[in-house]
């Protein structure tokens, strides 16, 4: 009951902020929340069921590309545009993760990164479909019901988006699902032993989180209304690794305190050493993994743990 | 048919720099089971200290020889490779992370590489003077750049200096029982921190000479490594991760396919791009263990 209350308390805190924020402000609170959300769903891809796939971004990019390509080339009504979209991200993810979870280690990485290169490839080849590299730009949300989302309701759209994103993952990181994915991760062969299928569990996962990244991405397509092919390619999905490991892998709040820390620090730190900032994230992660595995979750783990009396041990 | 024949050449020497990113990855992984994305970052920091020492990039009126370029690019490299393998790789492997740790931390290194290199020199590429000048050269029925011939000449004295090494010295046995069992070797007195850090030294010089050998044709800049990077384990999966020939072999299919590819079929230059990309998916799909497969254990 009271987890219910903290739940809607902070989707209102979350979403009254959009309320009082000035253009620009506006601007960098979305691109947060997306971050958080794609975050969100690739730590428990990444960190809790332990495959390092680089197409995150890329499947964010079947989502953009599909609901606008979908909508204004081929004029299709935004709802079903929007289920097209998701299902075109579910499908693709399924056909990719089928023969590539049955890779061992990091060939699902090489796999996944071959697979976002050709990605990048093909939407800055696809001619007038996809815009080319100029990308696609001058479209707009149409108005759902006779409903038009834009100003601060479209913000509120996106804490929703977040909120659902760390709701069902929550939800399935407790259950039986997440359990069977952490063992997965920290030894296949005994996972299978245990009686947990495997390549299922592998392919499930692999779908669900690639299409939650497709679901960010439509909500990134309608954030600037302009979707361009850089924003889809290797940079941004190393980014958001980096965020999940300074975060701390396989907790949703590391995913969140790692995606807002990484996205802000650019603001603060670029005035000062200008292009530099990259290389302070390079040295974040290293010492992260060196000797810091449980990244800033952990640090705020073991702070709260020094507040509360110790009654029990 | 002229065409085809220097089509060839210039097929053989982007070949044979995808072989020897592919085959510093091969140095590394076969003794770790570790896959090191930054060689391409060391790749550039290559052709960087190359153009640093063979022109006056680094120091006033340096303009070095070029063999005094190659020696101090090896040993810069080798010493970045060591240094890199003490400080993050060594620590985790002590500790008995998961193998996918140290990886993850590599992509760190290969970011703070590239962000440096940067830094240091800017965005601008730095043009590198090739060491056999700019006149064609003819070969019997085969033409071309000198530097291409170079390259070619230099790849397959690497390549034959590391198969001798590997097949030949009983350091490179070491690195061969290391490779098939780490416990088995440790207990028949190999030093395994030893062979690592000499993996990594080794990997870091191959990646730095190919970096390089191919800066005269596409001169050095910041953004030369992660193409380098990929190309390089395209090839490394082509041929098989298991032997050195392998790695030869999967960096000329993958150049023979992809500059064929792009003169011959009647597809848009741009999408000729997706062509290594589409090779890696179907040899990992098909055929993870490469054309070359590792030796049998005896």
């Amino acid at each position: 009951m009271i987890r219910t209350f903290i739940w809607i308390a902070a989707i209102i805190a979350a979403s009254a902020i959009a309320f009082v924020l000035g253009g620009y402000a506006t601007d960098v609170y979305r691109k947060m929340l997306i971050w958080i959300a794609l975050a969100l769903s690739y730590n428990f891809l990444f960190g809790t069921a332990g495959q390092v796939a680089f197409s995150h971004f890329a499947f964010a990019g079947v989502g953009a590309y599909g609901v606008v390509i979908l909508s204004t080339k081929l004029g299709l009504p935004f709802g079903i545009a929007f289920i097209g979209a998701m299902a075109l991200c579910a499908l693709i993810a399924f056909i990719v993760a089928v023969p590539s979870t049955r890779l061992e280690g990091f060939y699902l990485a090489l796999a996944t990164l071959a697979f976002a290169q050709l990605f990048t490839v093909l939407i800055n080849e696809g001619g007038d479909l996809t815009g080319g590299t100029g990308g696609i730009a001058g479209y707009s949300l149409p108005s759902i019901f006779g409903l038009q989302l834009r100003g601060p309701w479209y913000t509120v759209v996106l804490v929703l988006l977040v909120a659902g994103t760390l709701l069902l993952l929550n939800r399935l990181d407790n259950s039986s699902f997440g359990r069977a994915c952490r063992a997965i991760r920290e030894n296949p062969a005994v996972a299978a032993a245990m009686g947990i299928n495997v390549r299922r569990t592998k392919v499930i996962t692999f779908t669900l989180t690639s299409t939650l990244a497709g679901l960010a991405g439509i909500a990134y397509a309608y954030t600037d209304n302009v979707i361009n092919p850089p924003v889809f390619g290797l940079e941004n999905v190393f980014l958001l690794l980096f965020m999940i490991i300074v975060g701390g892998m396989g907790r949703p709040l590391g995913a969140v305190v790692g995606a807002i820390l990484l996205y802000l620090a650019p603001f603060f730190l670029e005035p000062i050493v200008g292009h530099g900032y990259l290389v302070i994230f390079g040295i974040l992660v290293v010492l992260a993994i060196l000797y810091q595995p449980a990244g800033l979750a952990g640090l705020i783990d073991r702070g709260l743990g020094l507040l509360r009396p110790r009654s029990q041990s | 048919m002229e065409d085809f024949l220097e089509l060839t050449v210039s097929a053989t020497a982007s070949g044979c720099i995808y072989a020897l990113m592919a085959l510093s990855y091969l140095i590394v992984l076969r003794p770790t089971s570790i896959i090191n994305f930054a060689i391409g970052e060391w790749a550039a920091t290559g052709a960087f200290v190359g153009v640093g020492v063979l022109t006056t990039l680094l120091w006033p009126r340096l303009d070095a020889p070029y063999p005094v370029a190659v020696a101090i690019v090896l040993v810069v490299l080798g010493l970045l490779g060591w240094a890199v393998e003490r400080l993050t790789v060594r620590p985790l492997v002590k500790r008995g992370a998961p193998v996918t740790s140290p990886i993850l931390a590599l992509l760190g290194v290969l970011v703070i590489f590239r962000e440096t290199l940067t830094l240091l020199f800017g965005a601008d590429p730095f043009p590198s003077p090739p060491p056999l000048g700019y006149r064609r050269l003819e070969i019997g029925p085969f033409a071309g750049a000198p530097q291409q011939f170079f390259i070619i000449a230099v790849t397959l004295t690497i390549f034959a200096g590391v198969w001798y090494f590997f097949e030949r010295t009983v350091w490179g046995r070491a690195f061969e029982a290391v490779a098939i069992n780490r416990r088995a070797a440790a207990l028949m007195g190999i030093n395994l921190g030893r062979v690592t850090a000499l993996a990594f030294a080794a990997g870091a010089a191959v990646a730095g000479m190919a970096g390089l050998l191919i800066s005269p044709l596409t001169s050095a800049h910041y953004m030369m490594g992660l193409p380098l990077a990929i190309q390089g384990f395209t090839a490394l999966v082509i041929g098989g991760v298991g032997r050195v020939e392998g790695a030869l072999l999967g960096g000329l299919i993958l150049a023979f396919a992809e500059q064929l590819g792009a003169r011959y079929l009647p597809i848009p230059s741009g999408l000729t791009l997706a062509f290594p990309f589409s090779l890696l998916i179907l040899f990992l799909l098909l055929r993870p263990t490469g054309l070359i497969a590792p030796r049998e254990v005896r």
